[in-house]
């Protein structure tokens, strides 16, 4: 047993420590302020909030906003909505990245692979008001590149941003287009992991380079794809509504609209701030679940975590 | 009163105690080394004195004056590290004189402190060089170059040669100790080598568990170490330990092994009374002889493998179906080492254990 | 370089095709940037009529010239490099001396205090709250809100803390024995030891503000404040409604099509001129905060 008592100990330990202690409170006093205050403010969900009241003095209204929320035409859709949307670039922007890593991996002039890599690692770079300046300009209809190639083929132009059934592949591909180059990145780390003794024994024994990409590379990297893949599922409600919000109109918020875009219309531009926390809530819910199931999924199955 | 005194000094993390309660005197001037398996925690002890570990309970003192309470900086002790932990950013003269630079000394008595320990150390010409470019040894003695330079009262070294190929090792351990020759100033270094430890210190401290085993000059340990632990530390190859009973056959103690081989013993203090109690012999690989020296009984014994060491030879055998080792001088010839079927001992240099306890029975060496 | 004749033909046969796919694939991303920069030195009748393809059809500077003079666009940029220089210096502040201390094996509570940081990255309260949270602080329509409301990350922090986690012990403890309180430590040792993760992070903030685009549009509703991604959004906006009146304000020589292009060009040159220099570090960077053991 020690000499010392608990606060005897907890002040020996500050007298000596206390920088440290001083090096963290900013980082804390922020993450209080900015980040742990609003969710202290997420009771609105529970309340009929009045700006004149504020976060504390409003009414508590129970589960008010959760019902009408649920009854709500577009709440559904936009929730369909991020469902269909994340299942469809997870479905074909998730190999991407693998694939184009193999590929990267089969290159044997460095210098062109380095181009090639500094090129398609570009555009996760610009920012998504670029990135839909470039779409909404490649897709006009009457200078955009697409409708010049369609005009080719004698097709008449089609307003592609204005109509729903474009809208997701669209988004979609823009989003693999962005995105595939830099994701390749954790794969080429994994495969540059892979001892090189392997594919000279396989050279040795008489193997193609199709097969060594299959029965080497593939199976070496698994736990990094099947780890990303955890991680992917995990954040499977985390549409980049950033990019949603700069291409959708009226006219496509069918196939468009998603959980936050619609949080963004109804709280801040229609100012139903309870209700669209609400909304908020139910979506931070889902999400922190589903992240924290994946997470100790991923430790579980290879001892490596995000955090 | 100089040096460093430790009273009954404790470290304990949660309810674990890994250092129970350890006195230590060290005089000044003194180059004391802490040796012990990994784990034992003499890096731990060397830590509390270096104020990176907070002491749990008890007292250390340095010159004089109680610095449990006082932070690393202000001990006026230097330390060397493992991984020597140069600055890789800065150069080799901005590492030695970072310390006083922190202690905002004068610039041009930094330049002149920087330059007296260059000259020390041989590091002159490699002033201007980060630690990447720098060879092991070097690196090494630029880490020295850093404690020395602050002019501290105790130097600490934790392990600072184990990273170091054999031969440079030996050759940096050479300079260590002259480099104490000169400068003497108290020391105290830790090590899991006991061939360091045996060739540097004034006196060495033999740790195991967190308890201090022995401590004693290196020939005390060696000739008459405390208990099996430290037989079996300190000396390589190790100290031979055969389990038996204490037996007196015509008055004269014998320790009789688990198949009734016999080992005659010298006469002993208590042995008498210690009559049938479970013991251990220990005969260092050394000490055995191969000659019949004219007393005692021979020991039966079964040669397995030998391996030439050049001018000697190790001899690896069992003796009542337990490993026992000898060494013994080659004479440039090993044929004749296979036909060996028995031996003697010197019983001048055999030692008793209390098999419960381990502690020695029987002490020769009076140093 | 590995020499063709060792390898089978079917081997040649693949890594050739492969290196056409890549190449079709490398090219597929930089022709949007190429067609885009063609666009904005293009006339605007030229564009209108879609005929520009690849290289600039009917040379003319004339987007450019629109876009220039435009003190608006002048007024955002500015805005852009305040936001940028003093959201990333922020960020530094807070991030680096808390990364620090979170890597620090003697920080009592040091389970929790990760756990706090952490914690911010499964669970967000959303956009409302923290909208809410803004106003109630006064920081709409403010420089400050936007600097300092964005400037902790637990994603970077937790990049930072790994890598001085990595740096052994014992740079820190002979700093301390040599006489450096905490501050000197962080200061004179593990910062220049940590120059590629810092690095790294100084890069990410770069981009992130640079590219800030939806708190600042919900954020500052004074155009005097607003930063090049929302004025560029809003002449995006503003123009393409215009072109259904028939493009009565322009005349021939730019279009909507061009000025957006021109305005595109100059928000991604600073852009364009740091990526080289980044791409050294994010490599490595990625890796540093992604996944650790």
């Amino acid at each position: 047993m020690s000499s010392l008592s608990r606060p005897q100990r907890i002040w020996k330990h500050l007298r000596r420590e206390w920088q440290l202690y001083l090096m963290l409170l900013p980082t804390v006093i922020w993450l209080l302020v900015f980040l742990y205050k609003p969710m202290y403010g997420l009771q609105v969900a529970f309340k009929d909030y009045s700006i004149f009241r504020g976060v504390a003095g409003s009414p508590w209204i129970g589960f008010e906003h959760f019902q009408v929320l649920f009854g709500n035409d577009q709440f559904i859709r936009a929730l369909k909505n991020t469902v269909i949307i994340s299942f469809y670039s997870l479905l074909i922007g998730f190999p991407m990245p693998i694939l184009l890593a193999l590929m990267f991996n089969e290159v044997l002039n460095q210098k062109f692979k380095k181009s090639a890599q500094t090129i398609v690692y570009l555009p996760h770079f610009i920012s998504s008001v670029i990135i839909a300046g470039i779409v909404i300009t490649a897709f006009s209809p009457s200078a955009g590149i697409v409708n010049t190639v369609i005009g080719w083929f004698g097709m008449d132009p089609i307003y592609f941003l204005t109509k729903p059934e474009w809208f997701r592949p669209i988004f979609i591909g823009t989003g693999i287009w962005q995105e595939a180059g830099f994701q390749s990145i954790v794969y080429l780390a994994a495969i540059a992991g892979v001892s090189p003794t392997l594919y000279e024994s396989a050279v040795i024994d008489g193997a193609s380079r199709w097969q060594m990409m299959w029965k080497i590379t593939v199976p070496a990297i698994l736990p990094t794809i099947i780890i990303m893949l955890i991680i992917r599922i995990g954040n499977i409600l985390e549409v980049s509504f950033e990019m949603i919000i700069l291409l959708y109109q009226p006219a496509t918020y069918e196939t468009a609209d998603v959980v936050n875009t619609f949080i963004f219309r109804q709280g801040i531009q229609a100012g139903q701030y309870d209700f669209a926390a609400a909304a908020g809530l139910f979506n931070a819910v889902v999400a922190f679940v589903l992240v924290i199931t994946a997470n100790s999924l991923s430790r579980r199955y290879s001892r490596v975590s995000l955090w | 009163m100089s040096g460093v005194q430790l009273r009954q000094v404790v470290k304990r993390y949660g309810d674990i105690d890994v250092v129970h309660g350890i006195d230590l005197d060290v005089a000044e001037q003194e180059f004391v080394v802490l040796v012990g398996p990994s784990g034992c925690g003499k890096s731990t002890t060397l830590r509390m004195i270096a104020g990176l570990e907070e002491i749990s309970d008890g007292t250390i003192d340095i010159d004089g004056r109680v610095v449990n309470e006082v932070a690393p900086k202000d001990r006026d002790v230097a330390m060397v590290f493992q991984n020597y932990a140069l600055y890789p950013h800065l150069n080799v003269a901005d590492n030695i004189a970072f310390g006083l630079r922190i202690r905002r000394v004068a610039k041009d008595e930094i330049e002149r402190s920087v330059q007296e320990v260059a000259g020390i150390l041989g590091l002159t010409d490699y002033l201007e060089r980060r630690p990447a470019d720098l060879s092991g040894g070097q690196r090494q003695r630029v880490a020295m170059g850093r404690a020395i330079v602050r002019h501290p009262k105790v130097f600490l070294f934790d392990e600072p040669l184990s990273n170091l190929d054999a031969q440079l090792r030996t050759q940096m351990r050479a300079e260590i100790k002259r480099l104490h020759a000169r400068l003497g100033v108290t020391s105290i270094y830790v090590t899991h080598d006991q061939v360091e430890a045996m060739t540097l210190a004034d006196r060495i401290v033999v740790m195991s568990d967190g308890h201090i085993e022995q401590i004693g000059t290196p020939m005390e340990l060696f000739m008459n170490p405390a208990n099996r632990f430290v037989a079996s530390f300190i000396g390589s190859p190790p100290m031979n330990q055969l389990e038996g009973q204490l037996r007196h056959v015509n008055d004269k103690p014998v320790a009789a092994l688990d198949d009734g081989t016999q080992i005659p013993l010298p006469s002993f203090k208590g042995a008498v009374a210690n009559e049938g109690s479970r013991i251990v012999v220990g005969i260092r690989p050394e000490d055995v002889l191969l000659q019949n020296p004219g007393s005692g009984d021979a020991v039966p014994i079964e040669v397995n493998l030998i391996e030439p060491l050049g001018s000697e030879a190790l001899i690896h055998a069992s003796v009542a179906n337990h490993p026992f080792v000898i060494k013994t001088d080659t004479y440039g010839d090993i044929s004749h080492l296979s036909d060996i079927d028995k031996f003697h001992v010197d019983m001048s240099r055999i030692k008793v254990f209390d098999e419960a306890s381990g502690q020695s029975l029987i002490s020769h060496y009076k140093g | 370089m590995a020499n063709m004749n060792l390898y089978s033909r079917g081997d040649r046969l693949f890594v050739i095709t492969n290196m056409v796919l890549i190449g079709l694939f490398a090219i597929s991303t930089l022709y949007p940037f190429i067609y885009i920069a063609s666009l904005s030195m293009s006339s605007g009748f030229e564009a209108r009529a879609g005929k520009v393809l690849l290289t600039p059809v009917a040379f003319t500077l004339e987007a450019y010239q629109y876009v220039l003079s435009d003190s608006q666009f002048w007024i955002s940029y500015g805005n852009t490099f305040i936001y940028t220089i003093g959201g990333t210096i922020a960020s530094l502040a807070f991030i680096i001396p808390g990364a620090y201390a979170l890597s620090r094996p003697q920080l009592f509570g040091r389970r929790f205090w990760n756990l706090v940081v952490a914690f911010t990255m499964w669970f967000n309260a959303g956009l409302i709250p923290f909208f809410l949270n803004m106003k109630d602080l006064g920081l709409l329509d403010s420089y400050f809100g936007i600097i300092i409301g964005f400037a902790v990350n637990g994603f970077n922090i937790i990049l930072l803390r790994n890598f001085f986690e990595s740096v052994p012990q014992s740079f820190e403890e002979a700093a301390r024995m040599d006489g450096a309180n905490e501050f000197q430590v962080l200061w004179k040792v593990y910062l220049p030891l940590s120059k590629p993760a810092i690095a790294t992070i100084t890069l990410f903030c770069i981009v992130s503000r640079w590219n800030g685009f939806f708190w600042a549009m919900v954020l500052l509703q004074d155009e005097d404040k607003i930063p090049l991604q929302v004025f560029l959004r809003h002449t995006i906006a503003t123009l393409s409604d215009d072109q259904e009146f028939g493009n009565s304000l322009m005349n021939a020589n730019y279009s909507f099509e061009t000025v957006s292009a021109a305005i595109i060009v100059c928000s991604i040159i600073p852009v364009l001129l740091v990526y080289p220099f980044m791409q050294k570090y994010f490599e490595k960077g990625i890796l540093l905060g992604g996944v650790k053991e």
